[in-house]
Order: C-alpha cells, then sequence, then structure tokens
C-alpha cells in the first residue's frame, strides 16, 4: 500500500501513465477532503450499484400485479415501501427504475457535452462567422424553455425512452457549448496555443489536443450539476406520458400514476419523488465538488 | 550574399474600434547567419510586434519580411516551422498546463511525422540542461527557470536555424537569468543558430547580441554594434538615454574598461 502510494506521488514519473496516474490520485486526495463532494460520491455509487444488482436486490417482479395487495401503506410485511393501485412493489419498482434512469443520465452523458463542446471549441477557435453563425444558432436553442422543446420534439418523434434521450440531448448542448465557447477563447490567444501553431500544428490538432483539455473541467462541473436537471426532465416527460411507455418503473411515471391517490395513498407517489430527489442532491453535491477539484481558476497550482 | 532575414520596410497596424494603430512602421533590419541580433526599446515600441509579424501573429500591412532570401508564404505553413521557432516571455503561460513535458516536446515531432520521439526528447532535456527525470512531470512542478529551458528544448525540436527570443529571460530572477542567457548562448554556438532577442534590458543584450537595433515609438532610432555600446558610442539622444539607465549593471559583465 505505501509502495503503491509512493509510486503515486513520485515527483519524477518513469512513465506516461505513472504521470496521469498521480495526477489523478492527487484529485482523489483533494475531492476525499470535501465531505459533501463524498457524500455525493457515495450517493452515486449507490446508484450504480443498485442499478447493477437490481435483479438481485428486488424482492419482487417490479412488474407483477396482485390486484388483491393495491395500494398498501408503506411498512407492510413483504412491501417495503407499500404497493401502487395494480399493487405492485413499489420498493422493487424504485430499484428497477435506477436503471432507467442511469440509461437516461449516460446516454445524456456521451452525448450533449460532446455537441456542446464541438460547437463551443470550433465557434471560440475560428471566430468570425463561424462563430457568430454557430453561436445565433445556440441561441435559438436557448430561447426555447427546456421542457417545452424536449415535448416539441418527442411529440413528433413518438414517445419512447430512446426517443426521450435524444430530445432531452438536442436541448441540453447550448450550455456547454456557451462553457465551451468561453474557456476557448481565454485559452486561443494563450502564448501556449501560438507555440504549438508555430510548430505547423493544424486546427483539429489544436482544438482536439490543446483547446478541449482545457474546456473539459468546467464541462464536466457542467455536467453533473445538469445531470439532476435532466434527471427531472426526463420524470417530466415520463410524467406527462410523452417521455417512458408503461408499465415500465420509471421514476416520473411512477409519480405521474401516483397523482391520483396523492391525498389518501400518498406514499404511490412520495416514494419514487424521494428517489429522484436524493439522487438529484447527489449529482449536486458531486458536481460542487469536483468543482473545487477540477476547476483551474480554484485549483492550487 | 543575402542575410538570412531581411525585413524592408515593415509596417505593421491593427485596426482597433475602427482607429487605426501602427505598431510597428517602416523598419528594415537584416540578420546574417549565425549572428545575434538585438531588439531594444521601451513597452510599446514595437519590438515584439516584430518578432509576431515574422512568426504571422501579427499582420504584415506594408513592407516584406524574407528568410533566406525567399519570402515568407501567409500562413506560414509546416516548412515555415522547421525554420523559424519562437521562445516566448513568460514561461508561466507558454506550457500547456495540462500537457507533460514529455507530451510538449514529443508534440512537434507528431506533427511533423517524425520518428524516434524516445530519444529526442531525452536528448533534447539534456541539452538544455534539465535531467530525464523530469520527463513526465507537469508543468506546475517545475520553476520558472526550469519552464523556461523546457520552452527553449521545445523550440530546438525541429532543428530550426532561427530562433526568436521575445524576452525570454524578463520574468525569471537575476541568477537564474544569468544561467538561461548562458545556454543560449552555448546552443547557438553548438548548433550554429540565429538569434533575433527583444529585450528592454540593455545588460541582456550586451551579454548576447553582436548588433543591436534600438527602437521608439514603432520607429528604428539606430542601429549599433556591441562594441559601440560597450563603449557608449551612441549618437541619438534616446539611445543613450536607454543606456544611461542600465549601465551601472552592464559594467559588472563586461571586462572591457568604458571611458
Amino acid at each position: 500500500m505505501t509502495a503503491l502510494r509512493a509510486w503515486l506521488s513520485d515527483p519524477n514519473p518513469a512513465s506516461r501513465r505513472q504521470a496521469r496516474l498521480g495526477q489523478a490520485w492527487l484529485a482523489w486526495q483533494r475531492i476525499r477532503r470535501n465531505r459533501l463532494a463524498m457524500a455525493g460520491l457515495v450517493i452515486v455509487g449507490l446508484l450504480l450499484l443498485v442499478a447493477i444488482l437490481a435483479p438481485l436486490i428486488a424482492p419482487h417482479d417490479p412488474l407483477a400485479q396482485n390486484l388483491s395487495r393495491r395500494l398498501l401503506p408503506p411498512g407492510t410485511p413483504g412491501n417495503l415501501l407499500g404497493t401502487d393501485d395494480f399493487g405492485r412493489d413499489i420498493f422493487s419498482r424504485i430499484i428497477h427504475g435506477a436503471r432507467i434512469t442511469l440509461y437516461i443520465i449516460a446516454l445524456v452523458a456521451v452525448t450533449a457535452p460532446v455537441l456542446g463542446l464541438l460547437i463551443g471549441t470550433v465557434a471560440g477557435y475560428f471566430g468570425g462567422w463561424i462563430d457568430a453563425a454557430l453561436m445565433r444558432l445556440t441561441d435559438i436553442f436557448l430561447a426555447f424553455p427546456r421542457l417545452i422543446l424536449a415535448l416539441a420534439l418527442v411529440a413528433v418523434l413518438g414517445p419512447g425512452i430512446e426517443n426521450a434521450v435524444l430530445a432531452i440531448a438536442l436541448t441540453a448542448w447550448p450550455p456547454y457549448a456557451r462553457v465551451a465557447r468561453a474557456e476557448t477563447l481565454t485559452v486561443r490567444s494563450s502564448d501556449y496555443i501560438a507555440a504549438i501553431r508555430l510548430q505547423g500544428a493544424s486546427a483539429p490538432r489544436i482544438i482536439a489536443g490543446h483547446v478541449v483539455p482545457m474546456c473539459l473541467p468546467s464541462v464536466v462541473i457542467r455536467v453533473t450539476l445538469d445531470m439532476a436537471g435532466v434527471i427531472l426532465i426526463a420524470a417530466g416527460l415520463g410524467f406527462l406520458g410523452l417521455g417512458v411507455l408503461p408499465p415500465t418503473p420509471e421514476w416520473g411515471l411512477m409519480i405521474s400514476s401516483g397523482r391520483k391517490y396523492l391525498f389518501e395513498q400518498w406514499w404511490v407517489a412520495t416514494m419514487p419523488g424521494l428517489a429522484i430527489f436524493i439522487v438529484s442532491l447527489g449529482f449536486n453535491l458531486l458536481g460542487d465538488g469536483l468543482r473545487d477539484v477540477l476547476d483551474p481558476r480554484s485549483a492550487a497550482r | 550574399m543575402t542575410a538570412l532575414i531581411e525585413i524592408e520596410n515593415l509596417t505593421v497596424a491593427f485596426r482597433s474600434k475602427g482607429r487605426e494603430v501602427r505598431a510597428v512602421e517602416g523598419v528594415s533590419l537584416s540578420v546574417e547567419a549565425r549572428e545575434s541580433h538585438g531588439l531594444v526599446g521601451e513597452s510599446g515600441s514595437g519590438k515584439s510586434t516584430i518578432l509576431r509579424a515574422i512568426c504571422g501573429m501579427a499582420p504584415v500591412t506594408g513592407g516584406s519580411i524574407r528568410i533566406g532570401g525567399r519570402p515568407v508564404p501567409t500562413p506560414r505553413g509546416r516548412a515555415f516551422s522547421t525554420e523559424v521557432q519562437m521562445v516566448f516571455q513568460d514561461p508561466y503561460a507558454s506550457l500547456h498546463p495540462r500537457h507533460t513535458i514529455d507530451r510538449t516536446l514529443s508534440e512537434p515531432l507528431a506533427i511533423h511525422g517524425l520518428p524516434g520521439a524516445d530519444a529526442r526528447v531525452v536528448q533534447a532535456l539534456t541539452e538544455v540542461g534539465l535531467p530525464p527525470a523530469f520527463r513526465f512531470r507537469y508543468p506546475h512542478q517545475l520553476s520558472g527557470g526550469q519552464r523556461q529551458r523546457v520552452a527553449i528544448a521545445r523550440a530546438l525540436m525541429l532543428k530550426p536555424k532561427i530562433l526568436l527570443l521575445d524576452e525570454p529571460t524578463s520574468a525569471l530572477d537575476a541568477s537564474v537569468q544569468a544561467e538561461v542567457l548562458n545556454l543560449l548562448n552555448r546552443l547557438r554556438a553548438e548548433q550554429g543558430l540565429t538569434f533575433l532577442m527583444v529585450s528592454h534590458d540593455l545588460a541582456v543584450i550586451d551579454h548576447m547580441c553582436d548588433r543591436i537595433m534600438v527602437l521608439q515609438h514603432g520607429r528604428s532610432v539606430e542601429e549599433i554594434t556591441r562594441d559601440d555600446l560597450a563603449h557608449a558610442r551612441m549618437t541619438t539622444a534616446y539611445a543613450r538615454s536607454l543606456f544611461d539607465a542600465s549601465a551601472d549593471r552592464m559594467l559588472d559583465g563586461t571586462t572591457e574598461p568604458t571611458s
């Protein structure tokens, strides 16, 4: 253990891999000192674990209906968080819902930021009319309320989990483009970019190898902070019946179906609501912590 | 025989808010191969702009720049980068903060598709007097002087003939400054480099350059040799006032007695 630590904190790394791992280790040390970020990391880690092990943890089949046991309150033996209007176990449905939530988050996280980074760095690096055209396009997308635009897209494409993801991704990229462009503008005129340009590097090489690494931390922070919003929009689409289709155990959909019983059987809508709340909180805390660790302006150099 | 760098009537004008600002106006100079030429002047005198114009980082609005007898192409292109390289003023800003020294030094080789990057990087580090153990460090793990050595190594990776030095030591403290200047002198002798060096400090210029051009408000005021400088033989009042400002420090370094 101490040998590994010495290897990681060696001031003179012997290989590219060691240098990179050493930096990652330092970042990990910084995030470990931040209690709130650790709390966020634990919540996100738990979400991952629950999603992976869903069939093993869940006590019941999330789709198995039992009309003789409908709308049982939380704490009923065999149904920890109660049952919904079809007698399905809410606890099992929330556990399986973690998979869908994570699936949506993962798909949005690999599409929207990539698109935003590409548009933002290209606009910032080239400037001129390219910048003007791309940024006006971004402005147009930013001018719509996100949920309304996602609704319009789903209405055209038809409901379903993939279409919901596509709609969310298409509405989520403009803020990343903005962040990436702002970061690119500060980096573009720096000496190290002038130096690499003087060495004959092509524009794609400079953008991919030199500009993007500088934009990545702020975009990653932004993505983590936005994840809560993505969960909420996915839940919102589900709630409006335009996201995931029933009987899939999606959290937003579960809240929607519990709405009818909100006053007498409050737990049907409250339990998935709590799940959304906890996961959103987890991502927000993690995002805040990552900002402290990754942000080049706040990190001690 | 034509000089290696020939600049004729160079004018650089920037347009800012509809107003034209002329940073350099009608400057001509020529630098022979293996010569070290200095550009001196106060800040805003256009000396750095001349270097930036050679590299294509500032617009050439008038006059011509020729390297080795041929006019420089616009954009400068890859052939240009194997002939001319630049060392920047601030070593804290000229290295990519998220790239290791190894990446910074091997990038030019990768761009030009040159083989043997591993050996070349180690060789480059030893040439500038850095231990090869520093290879995988990040810039923030180095001191200012060490960073400037890395920046010099990077500029030499493509084996250029001409090195443009934009106040390479003004961000360093005095003892480190001398080390870096000696390193540059050694490399020039070893690799037969041609220097075009900008400084506001006559003591540095005196240590480095054979010929000096004094600039004021974007115009050339006077061109003198090192010998003239050592004997305080300048003709214009402006050059004399620059000399007087740094004379006491300069005399420590020179062995020649001045009258």
